[in-house]
């Protein structure tokens, strides 16, 4: 699906090079001229004339992006394992190319962490201004990692003018990855919780709770399992498990999950973990001797009737796996009643693409309202929108409205909300559960 | 002979050097990107010291030692196992036309990418697999799958299955073109006939008369599965365990963990898979030693036969097993290119819908073209490069040197994960360049040694005479390579290339690693597809992989046929 024209691409941007010159030199002078007039307006000035000035000049600088991005390929580094996904970049890509005149091309991985190494690949080459990886689609750990090596662009987001559509200020979760401070480095695209479904067919009541799964695994032994850690969705599960289990510990204690781990916290946070999970393993698929690698093998497995019940941070997919004959059609889904562990998901520019612009001008259109909202339908790929409704107008906030309910989908529950733990225990976990139970 | 150079000698003397150029600057850049991080310099995370803090990561990590024994086992078993399993086909069927039965029955499953292959074998196998619901309920009495470890058991079992059903075809085939060598075949045939004229068993005769002849055009192959399967990923990744895995799927997950300080126990994971592969090597040579030493004295004990019929019967319920195997494998994946919702324990899906396939064609063009020009150009460029190679051997009349033949072999015996990243790694030090390039290079170092292991005995068993002859009747170098070797070597050129072809159509990580994601061939198509969950899609495009690889084989069988009907 992405066709390369080299000769004609490189010609192109030089083009755009010479133009760009121009265009910067007049925005320069723009942005001067903005300072020197509020300089001798001091006196007067108030605060609405600044934020007026400072929003034109926001303005200005959008124009320029715009103008930049314009003929410009963006290559979008996105998990490509979900037909549902990768239609819904395809309608984006059509749209910004009427629209903008941007050419998205979608570059599906089997796993993030290799865009990752591409980008760290050429940092460590000295590379900075030619990168191929133009925009990414992270959050959690690999954020983490990339933050921390400064493998992505800082402070671009609050130049997107639909990035207030989420009303930032009000909503820290749009600014915060996993408790992270995001500064600006990627821009929110949508929110996901952890689902769970089940095959109602052979186990009609499924478990509601961590304490009821324990007891449910012990009526159906062997038909639930979660996937081997790093796995995000394995570690998603013993997150929930995590977090759960140390509910009722002192509020001080608890607190310490959403700060880096200490060797006194892990004492006192991991305990309850480990304990649950000795328990759990034995009345595991395959008594907890073997996991499988990643979350889609989970469902292969449901599909497979091998086992009954699983979890999924893509709620959406779940009916429309069963509209693919990817699941039996007496699947239902639900949310457990002591929680759901919930993070947003963003997209990121790295520190050296060379299509910024055009990555911006995308990662835009992907907060619009109307791009949101078509995310959010169910049949495309009901992914919750980061948009505060709230602040949008009651035409805007319809179109956010679900349509007929599929059998299978998630109905409205009123399951709290779990925020995920400081990334840091997401290694810790990793390690010690490998230490346990990843060598028999 | 007297100097005489022309165009095509000085290229010719120039191909050895250009050889091992192409393969050793992006291995040794590659590996350089190995050694350096191993010793925990890695300046992008910030390290810039040596140390042997990896090492002592590795050496730390719960069950590195049943990592390396695993892969060292699966390995050698199972290289073992096709090893005697080919002897007792090749033994049976020698001369018989059931051999080209047997050979048209598994020469598809050498086109079969690995990953293709275990997802297949992991539908036959697993407790919900084709072969339990052929059996359920009726024989069984189970409604749901049992809970039982296979595949993935610890010991690595399902991994030696997987593992034998996709080499033991490399191994025939490659063995049956040395065969359909003429000098080759004459010699050997001389051998056996005066062996049956002497009272030898068939069975018995090609044992003692055939395989030491043979023996050493099996050779090379075989070192080649033994380095691959004590290093593959997809085998193991699929059907293995995973508490603990092999080494080699360790370390692709260290490189691939979004802590990208594993990388420098990745790395160091990388120099230890090296060792194994060695060790795996020097065990098959050891052991060849072994029988040589014990079997020299029953090649010449005169017994003329070893319960002959007892083996060849069980050497037909073997093939016979393989040959079910490998066609209710691929049933399976047809079944589920069409099937709706395929509930267990039905041996036939619920529906059957051609939606997976509409979605699938609707979007290949583009994939297939760029499968077919990476494969074409990449082979070509192989092909001619060893036969450059081969001619130099021939025309300044020594072999190739021995740093120079296993320079060809590098890619082989190194976990390509980890040189990979350091290829990455140089080109960006180059910068810009096609992408094009950059994975046909790529597919250059998998594709080259391949099909200079399966050009090299022919070319180099080739009789010598026919060019000397053509020599003193005062033709140019160019005119008896192109008119007196070649046509010869035809036959093993167009298996070669189908070869070549076969290797490249099936390489994911060079091409998603140097292509940056932007060429998508159907492996990376197949491969990013199974990380989802739609087996029915998977199937699709496994069988279109496989589909791809049989035509080229087809072509290589059928082009002879035509040609020398026409010739007579």
């Amino acid at each position: 699906m992405s066709s390369q024209k080299h000769p004609s691409h490189f010609a192109a941007t030089r083009v755009v090079h010479q133009t760009k010159c121009g265009v910067i030199l007049l925005c320069l002078l723009m942005v001067l001229s903005f300072a020197a007039l509020s300089q001798v307006d001091t006196n007067t000035a108030n605060t609405k004339q600044t934020s007026a000035a400072i929003d034109l000049n926001k303005t200005k600088q959008w124009q320029h992006i715009l103008q930049e991005a314009q003929q410009q390929t963006v290559y979008f580094y996105a998990w490509g394992g979900d037909p549902q996904v990768n239609s819904y970049i395809q309608w984006v890509a059509k749209q910004v190319l009427e629209r903008y005149q941007v050419k998205l091309v979608h570059v599906k991985l089997a796993q993030t962490s290799d865009a990752v190494s591409r980008v760290l690949a050429e940092k460590s080459a000295q590379n900075t201004t030619n990168g191929q990886v133009d925009m990414l689609w992270i959050n959690g750990q690999n954020f983490a990692n990339m933050a921390k090596n400064n493998l992505l662009e800082p402070s671009w987001v609050e130049q997107l003018p639909n990035f207030t559509l989420t009303n930032p200020t009000q909503n820290p979760a749009m600014t915060r990855d996993f408790g992270v401070p995001t500064q600006g480095m990627e821009a929110p695209w949508g929110r996901a919780a952890l689902t769970f479904y089940h095959n109602s067919k052979y186990s009609p009541n499924p478990p509601m709770t961590l304490p009821e799964l324990q007891t449910w695994s012990r009526q159906h032994p062997g038909r639930f399992t979660y996937a081997k850690p790093p796995d995000f969705l394995g570690l998603s599960f013993l997150k929930y498990a995590l977090i759960v289990l140390n509910q009722s510990q002192d509020p001080q204690v608890f607190k310490l999950l959403y700060e880096t781990p200490t060797t006194n916290s892990q004492q006192l946070l991991l305990k309850p973990l480990w304990q649950f999970l000795d328990n759990l393993h034995p009345y595991l698929w395959r008594e907890g001797s073997y996991f499988v690698n990643d979350g889609a093998s989970l469902r292969r497995l449901v599909g497979d009737n091998e086992i009954l019940l699983s979890f999924t941070f893509t709620a959406p997919d779940i009916p429309a796996a069963v509209a693919r004959y990817d699941l039996p059609v007496n699947i239902r889904s639900y949310a457990m009643l002591d929680g759901s562990l919930s993070n947003v998901h963003f997209v990121g520019i790295p520190f050296n693409a060379a299509h910024k612009s055009g990555a911006k001008v995308v990662v835009n259109y992907l907060m619009s309202i109307e791009a949101q909202a078509k995310k959010q339908q169910s049949a495309v790929w009901g992914d919750s929108t980061v948009l505060d409704l709230s602040i949008l107008k009651t035409q805007q906030q319809n179109l956010f409205a679900s349509s007929s309910q599929h059998l299978s989908a998630l109905p409205v529950s009123n399951s709290p909300s779990l925020s995920e733990p400081h990334p840091a225990w997401v290694n810790l976990l990793t390690e010690e559960w490998l230490k346990r139970y990843g060598a028999h | 002979m007297a100097p005489y150079t022309s165009f095509f000698t000085r290229w010719v003397n120039y191909s050895p050097t250009l050889l091992v150029v192409l393969i050793l600057v992006p291995v040794g850049a590659g590996l350089l990107g190995v050694l350096l991080p191993a010793f925990g310099w890695l300046p992008a995370l910030g390290e810039s010291t040596f140390n042997t803090r990896g090492f002592t990561a590795l050496w730390n990590t719960a069950g590195f030692m049943s990592m390396a024994l695993l892969s060292y086992a699966t390995s050698l078993i199972s290289t073992l196992i096709v090893v005697i399993i080919s002897c007792f086909i090749l033994a049976s069927y020698f001369n018989s036309k059931l051999l080209s039965y047997v050979q048209r029955v598994l020469g598809p499953i050498l086109v079969i990418p690995h990953a293709a292959a275990a997802i297949a074998i992991g539908f036959l196998i697993a407790p919900s697999g084709f072969v339990m619901r052929l059996f359920s309920p009726w024989l069984t009495g189970v409604e749901q799958p049992p809970d039982i470890l296979l595949p993935n058991d610890p010991f690595g079992l399902s991994i030696i299955i997987g593992l034998v059903l996709k080499e033991l075809p490399f191994i025939l085939l490659m063995t049956l073109a040395a065969l359909q060598q003429k000098e080759i075949n004459h010699t050997i045939n001389a051998h056996f006939s005066l062996a049956k004229s002497l009272g030898y068993h068939p069975f018995t005769g090609f044992f003692k008369v055939v395989l030491p002849t043979l023996y050493p055009f099996m050779r090379l192959p075989i070192y080649a599965i033994l380095a691959y399967s004590s290093a593959s990923i997809e085998i193991p990744l699929i059907l293995g365990p995973n508490a603990p895995p092999t080494l080699a799927v360790a370390i692709m997950q260290w490189f691939n963990d979004v802590d990208l300080n594993l990388r420098i126990k990745a790395s160091a994971g990388a120099i230890a898979q090296l060792f194994v592969t060695l060790l795996v090597l020097f065990s098959w040579w050891l052991f060849e030693k072994l029988v040589m030493a014990f079997a020299k004295s029953s090649l010449v004990n005169g017994r003329r036969v070893y319960a002959d019929r007892a083996w060849r019967i069980l050497t037909h319920c073997i093939t016979l097993l393989i040959i079910f195997a490998i066609i209710f494998s691929l049933m399976g994946l047809i079944l589920w290119s069409f099937a709706g919702y395929w509930s267990f324990p039905h041996a036939f899906p619920d529906t059957l819908v051609s939606t997976h396939w509409q979605n699938v064609l609707s979007q290949i063009p583009e994939t297939l073209s760029n499968t077919l020009i990476v494969g074409v150009v990449s082979t070509s460029l192989a092909l001619v490069l060893t036969l450059f190679a081969l001619e130099a051997e021939q025309q300044q009349q020594k072999p190739l040197s021995t740093a120079t033949s296993l320079l060809i072999y590098l890619p082989l015996l190194i976990p390509s994960i980890a040189f990979l990243f350091g290829i990455v790694w140089m080109k960006e030090q180059i910068g810009g360049g096609s992408v094009f390039l950059y994975v046909i290079m790529g597919h250059l170092l998998f594709v080259l040694p391949y099909v200079f292991l399966s050009m090299a005995t022919s070319f180099r068993k080739l009789d010598q005479r026919y060019a000397a002859v053509a020599a003193s009747l005062g033709c140019s170098p160019w005119r008896i390579f192109w008119q007196v070797k070649l046509p010869q070597l035809s036959i093993p050129m167009l298996f070669t290339y189908a070869l070549g072809l076969a290797i490249s159509f099936s390489q994911y990580l060079p091409t998603l690693l140097l292509g940056g994601g932007r060429i998508n061939t159907l492996t990376t198509e197949a491969v990013a597809l199974s990380s989802g969950s739609s087996r029915r899609l998977t199937a699709v495009y496994v069988i279109m992989q496989l589909a791809l690889p049989a035509l080229g084989f087809l072509l290589a069988w059928l082009i002879p046929k035509i040609i020398f009907r026409q010739r007579q």
